[in-house]
């Protein structure tokens, strides 16, 4: 090894108020970048799935199942030889995200893109500790205390403290790159803490995600493929109560009104059935529901029924798409739905807050060209009903590969 | 163990089978082969024979009769 190699690592930072969730003290972190996909990266990833996806913890957590999943090596393997014919291409140095509270595996998912672009990384987690949370620093620490991936355990922290401008600021001012999840306020607020000049800020900030059906495709799907449908929905709207910024709030159908109305007949109460079968829902989200409807109703007037499925599902059935309907969110099974011809009535309110559109029956390449050829600024996802939630490398229209490194330009 | 032989082992351990049920396994007929027990058998054929699948691959992996002609388009006879 060169001597260049065997530098020290940085200046250490001072001791902060904080708890490291995994990974040694904060004074002892490596920042030192290496190439995106770098070798010993792919192999501590691959570990940590095959930890994972064996333990019982999977089996609790799909969610975890579904993180450890993307990140074993058969996914990033591919990925790792595509971005190895670009430019040569390094990481930026430290990147500090603060992970979302909503959805309690996207820390580890940030953490993964952080090392994947080549990254030191420290990440703060929610101060409320979800169970996902325990399990995934667990596992982390595991294989940091691993020998055999000394140089990912130098290079990553998985930190957590009670929200503190001071700890937050310090560690802004050593970071070659954010990653900020949260709400608006949040991320306003956060971006206001002084970083070094050269410092790329990646926001995930607030979305409003729909589904789009095509009424026809309903009408003729098989039983399979109706199962299927529902299924995805069920997926995409219900394993984080519609807190995820990619769960479908609105449904829009796509067809004549005989055919739109058609097709609700065969898709609810499918979906209905389905929740009966493998959905618990909190007595507080049935209220919660209530209260959105009578807000729905005061505040929409293009409000004109609503139809109740039990508790496990409410539907606003609107005229027409209101501007501004990304600000009416549902919550745990609470929908608007809505009747249109081609794309332009929800072209006509796309707002920048609008990420992912889950189709059924639609041809997704065209409706992308769509998006671009009517400039619109929202929509950064267009993926099939039950993919909603897969969260992967380019997320809110951001490729964070690119972003979280730089390229060594030999023009 | 012949390629054949760690095929059906990696089902009976990732989803806890009998040998004699694995001819007429298909996704969903037993409740550890449901996604989550979908995503630790992919994992566990492609660590155990080296290989990487695609997606599309992954999803037609429709039951242990189905899983051989897909493996066979990654050079692994069974």
């Amino acid at each position: 090894m060169n001597a260049l190699l065997e530098r020290p690592p940085a200046p250490a930072a001072p001791a902060l108020p904080l708890t490291v969730r995994a990974g040694g003290p904060l004074q002892t972190l490596d920042r030192r970048p290496m190439a995106p996909f770098a070798a010993p990266v792919l192999d501590f990833l691959s570990a940590l799935s095959h930890d994972l996806l064996a333990s019982p913890d999977a089996r609790r957590h799909p969610d975890i199942a579904t993180f450890a999943f993307w990140c074993r090596r058969g996914h990033l393997q591919p990925m790792a030889e595509a971005w190895a014919r670009g430019p040569a291409r390094v990481g930026r140095g430290l990147v500090l995200h603060i992970a979302p509270g909503n959805v309690p595996v996207n820390f580890a998912f940030s953490l993964a893109f952080g090392m994947l672009a080549g990254n030191a990384n420290i990440v703060r987690v929610a101060e409320v500790e979800r169970a996902q949370t325990t399990v995934l620093c667990a596992a982390l620490q595991r294989r940091f205390a691993d020998p055999r991936h000394a140089v990912v355990a130098a290079r990553n922290r998985v930190v957590q403290y009670a929200r503190d401008d001071t700890v937050t600021a310090a560690l802004s001012a050593q970071a070659a790159a954010r990653v900020l999840w949260g709400g608006d306020r949040t991320i306003a607020h956060l971006r206001s803490l002084p970083a070094p000049p050269r410092c790329v800020d990646v926001a995930f900030a607030d979305r409003y995600s729909l589904a789009m059906l095509d009424a026809r495709a309903v009408n003729e799907a098989g039983s399979q493929a109706l199962a299927d449908l529902v299924r995805g929905f069920f997926h995409d709207a219900y394993l984080q109560d519609q807190d995820a910024c990619s769960s479908p709030q609105l449904v829009v159908w796509q067809g004549e009104p005989a055919a739109c109305a058609q097709a609700r007949q065969r898709f609810w109460p499918a979906l209905d059935a389905l929740l009966e079968r493998e959905y618990a829902l909190a007595p507080i989200h049935a209220v919660d529901k209530l209260v959105q409807l009578c807000r729905a109703a005061a505040a929409l007037p293009q409000a004109q029924s609503s139809v109740r499925h039990g508790n496990r599902i409410h539907r606003v059935q609107l005229q027409s798409l209101p501007a501004g309907i990304e600000q009416h969110r549902g919550h745990a099974g609470f929908f608007f739905e809505v009747d249109t011809t081609g794309f332009e009535p929800l072209a006509g309110v796309v707002d920048a807050r609008l990420q992912t559109l889950t189709t059924f029956g639609l041809d997704r390449q065209a409706l992308a060209r769509r998006v671009v050829e009517l400039g619109l600024t929202g929509i950064d996802r267009i993926v099939p009903v039950g993919q909603a939630l897969a969260i992967g490398l380019v997320w809110d229209g951001h490729d964070l590969v690119s972003t979280l490194s730089r390229i060594v330009e030999v023009p | 163990m012949n390629n054949l032989e760690k095929y059906d082992a990696t089902f009976v351990d990732t989803l806890m089978v009998g040998r004699d049920a694995l001819a007429a396994l298909k996704y969903q007929d037993v409740e550890a082969w449901d996604s989550v027990g979908h995503m630790q058998l992919m994992n566990a054929l492609e660590e155990a024979f080296g290989i990487e699948m695609d997606i599309d691959d992954i999803i037609a992996f429709s039951g242990h009769e189905a899983g051989k002609g897909i493996l066979a388009k990654y050079g692994v006879q069974l």
